[in-house]
């Protein structure tokens, strides 16, 4: 069947071109923002997003043999593999930054964190019910 | 039977080569970000970018050339690149707090030489 070689064809290459079009938009977030915590949230989620797409466009492609089966198992892989790949890195950046205070509020003890989302869902509820 | 002949194998060998050309351009630009980035968790992340860069180039390269086997080193390399994260993370850690915290209070694992 003719026309259904072609649906798979369009389907397939836009799902790809929408894939790569995620890699440039994360490329450009990597290059923009100032610090690497927000630059790895950028990253993680661009990497997951962009080669789901192009990995189900490939499989459209490819049609229905064993290679589709694999690029499948590759995205579970990928979706259990780079949170915590992210969640290291981060511990990675807190532990070893001497001077963390520049970039992000750190809260050295825990009551004061947890007293202070107290006050501010008391303040929001009061708030709501003027 | 040649199978350039059709419009259809033209198309798709068009698209694979265009993917795989933007491709790389990506990755070189983002081997600036590993060279230029102030942290150790800057260039990280930049390597761990490029590996899937190449991850998706092997797919499209596995479509393009009608080889099935092309996907099993996908998937190597997907594993090997998570290990390779998750060791070079460990390791500085581990590095920065027996250099720059080995005079405060605690056990040493290895004794006094």
């Amino acid at each position: 069947m003719e026309i259904l070689e072609w649906i798979r064809l369009v389907a397939g290459g836009a799902l790809l071109i929408s894939g790569l079009i995620i890699f440039l938009i994360e490329l450009y977030g990597i290059f923009h923002l100032k610090y690497v915590l927000n630059r790895m949230h950028a990253a993680a989620m661009g990497d997951t997003l962009g080669i789901s797409f192009s990995l189900v466009g490939l499989m459209i492609l490819s049609g229905f043999n064993f290679t589709t089966l694999k690029m499948a198992l590759i995205v579970v892989f990928l979706w259990f593999a780079s949170p915590v790949s992210s969640h290291l890195l981060a511990r990675l950046e807190v532990s070893t930054n001497e001077n963390l205070n520049k970039h992000c509020q750190v809260y050295p003890i825990l009551e004061n964190l947890e007293r202070e989302l107290k006050e501010e869902k008391e303040k929001e509820a009061g708030g709501g019910k003027k | 039977m040649s199978d350039a002949n059709t419009l259809l194998e033209t198309i798709h060998q068009g698209m694979y080569i265009t993917v795989l050309i933007i491709l790389a351009v990506m990755l070189f630009a983002c081997l600036i970000r590993a060279v230029r980035g102030p942290r150790v968790a800057d260039r990280i992340v930049a390597v761990n970018m490029m590996g899937t860069m190449v991850m998706v180039m092997i797919a499209v390269l596995s479509l393009y050339l009608k080889e099935g086997f092309l996907i099993d080193i996908c998937l190597i390399y997907a594993l090997v690149s998570f290990l390779a994260v998750i060791v070079i993370t460990k390791v500085y850690m581990g590095v920065y707090e027996e250099k720059y915290h080995a005079d405060e209070e605690g056990e040493k694992p290895y004794g006094n030489p």
